[in-house]
């Protein structure tokens, strides 16, 4: 099956043409979205256990969630403007069962975008479900 | 062989029933998980019923093209949508609850010590600590509080009729709160393998009406009635019990042990395993380490005769 192949995104110029960094383009933007996440995880953890640690066994964590939740907010944001780099520059297609064995330039571009977009979704959900154990645990 | 997995289910099943029954529902915070076990026990059946009946379907139907679009809508919600939104929701439920039974909220305090392999156990009252050990008595309808903490490695508190579990960690202090609402003896035990008499490690819990509660309390907080002369005390001295063992009220006043102040008033000896009776007690002073091995208490069996009956009767008037 293969589904908007012949679609040209919008900003795309040319077959192959996609950049060769993050924001000019490469494979990088497949790690960067879980990295964003892993990140979020990581800080998370840290401004939690910090807080904990300073304040005692059973203080409250209403400080520490809004500074998660604000994390979880750039972070999302941060993977949203990934999103769409995938979108216009890879012309990633968000689309199930989409099957691309283009064998050029323009279609692994394709392909790095649509594996990218997928993975920012899955990373936005992992962030949400971070940021839940924040929301809902009123103290340490 | 069919037969034979016919005959194994009932002797399975007879482990659901009884006092460590997690699905007894007898305490507000085990009806609460319980709840979300059958929730996601009939979800997860449902759910599993229609994806082989879609998966059975799609092998039977001839292949159409013409579907492919809402095939891939399909797909798109009800395996990666759905999915979603569900396990948010069950992590938010798991959440609240395990919230719930961690707040540091309860009408009584109750601390509660692992040790290898026992447990001690401190009732928090106006009037000062009681101390206690091995057999936890709650009032029905009742939040306890439990603070929990471990003297030597980890432990875990578990009274699956009313809830829990939570684990005791040397060094710091977690908390369970349970609020028993059926009375009768449910089962206590240590949930995370703590070494070699881990499986005998249990303990009663016994709820009991708010009145039976207090009187029991009170008594429980009284120093033992020991006459000065009893030579049962006598021999529980020279044999040196008293440097491990408090019976509050007398010179003995050791803190390794299980405090037995009110030993008799428990209905199980050597935490939660054997029958209150004097022919285990007995058993227990001279052939400890077969009674329960490893632990530190250590045997006595050259206490025989009047000596050991005397002990004995002495330890069994300790109610």
């Amino acid at each position: 099956m293969r589904h908007g192949s012949d679609k040209q995104p919008r900003h795309f110029s040319a077959p192959g043409d996609a950049p060769r960094v993050i924001d000019q383009g490469s494979v990088w933007i497949l790690v960067a979205a879980p990295s964003i996440w892993a990140a979020h995880f990581l800080l998370s953890y840290w401004v939690a256990a910090i807080w904990c640690a300073k304040t005692g066994p059973m203080a409250s964590l209403f400080e520490p969630r809004w500074i998660i939740v604000a994390l979880g907010l750039i972070c999302t944001a941060l993977i949203a403007w990934l999103g769409v780099i995938a979108v216009r520059r890879y012309g990633g297609v968000f689309v199930i069962f989409e099957e691309i064995t283009d064998s050029s330039e323009r279609g692994r571009d394709r392909f790095i975008g649509h594996v990218a977009l997928l993975l920012c979704v899955l990373s936005v959900v992992a962030i949400g479900f971070t940021v839940i154990p924040g929301l809902v645990f009123a103290t340490c | 062989m069919r037969r034979g997995i016919l005959l194994i289910i009932p002797a399975l099943l007879a482990g659901c029933d009884g006092r460590h029954n997690w699905l007894a529902s007898a305490g507000a915070e085990a009806q609460r998980v319980e709840e979300l076990f059958w929730v996601l026990l009939l979800g997860a059946a449902v759910i599993w019923s229609l994806v082989i009946g879609a998966a059975v379907y799609a092998h039977r139907r001839q292949v159409d093209p013409s579907l492919e679009t809402q095939a891939r809508r399909f797909i798109l919600w009800g395996g990666a949508v759905f999915p979603t939104v569900v396990v948010g929701a069950l992590l938010v439920w798991g959440l609240v609850i395990l919230r719930d039974i961690t707040s540091d909220e309860g009408d009584l305090t109750v601390r509660v010590d692992g040790e290898r392999w026992w447990w001690r156990v401190i009732y928090e009252t106006p009037e000062g600590d009681v101390v206690t050990a091995n057999e936890i008595r709650l009032p029905v309808d009742r939040t306890a509080l439990f603070r929990l903490t471990a003297d030597d490695v980890i432990h875990s508190f578990w009274v699956p009729a009313l809830g829990g579990k939570m684990d005791m960690i040397p060094g710091r202090e977690t908390t369970l709160a349970l609020t028993p609402i059926q009375t009768g003896n449910w089962g206590g035990l240590c949930a995370e393998y703590c070494g070699g008499a881990h499986a005998l490690m249990r303990f009663d819990a016994i709820v009991m009406e708010q009145d039976a509660f207090d009187t029991w309390l009170a008594a429980e907080a009284e120093a033992a009635q020991v006459a000065g002369d009893d030579r049962g005390f006598e021999i529980f001295q020279e044999e040196g019990c008293g440097a491990c063992h408090t019976i509050r009220g007398t010179d003995a006043q050791g803190p390794v042990g299980p405090d037995l102040t009110h030993l008799a008033a428990r209905e199980k000896l050597g935490a939660g395993i054997y029958d209150m009776t004097p022919e285990t007690m007995a058993r227990w002073i001279t052939d400890t380490h077969e009674m329960k091995p490893d632990i530190d208490m250590p045997p006595y069996p050259d206490l025989q005769g009047d000596r050991l009956d005397r002990l004995v009767a002495f330890l069994m008037s300790l109610d």
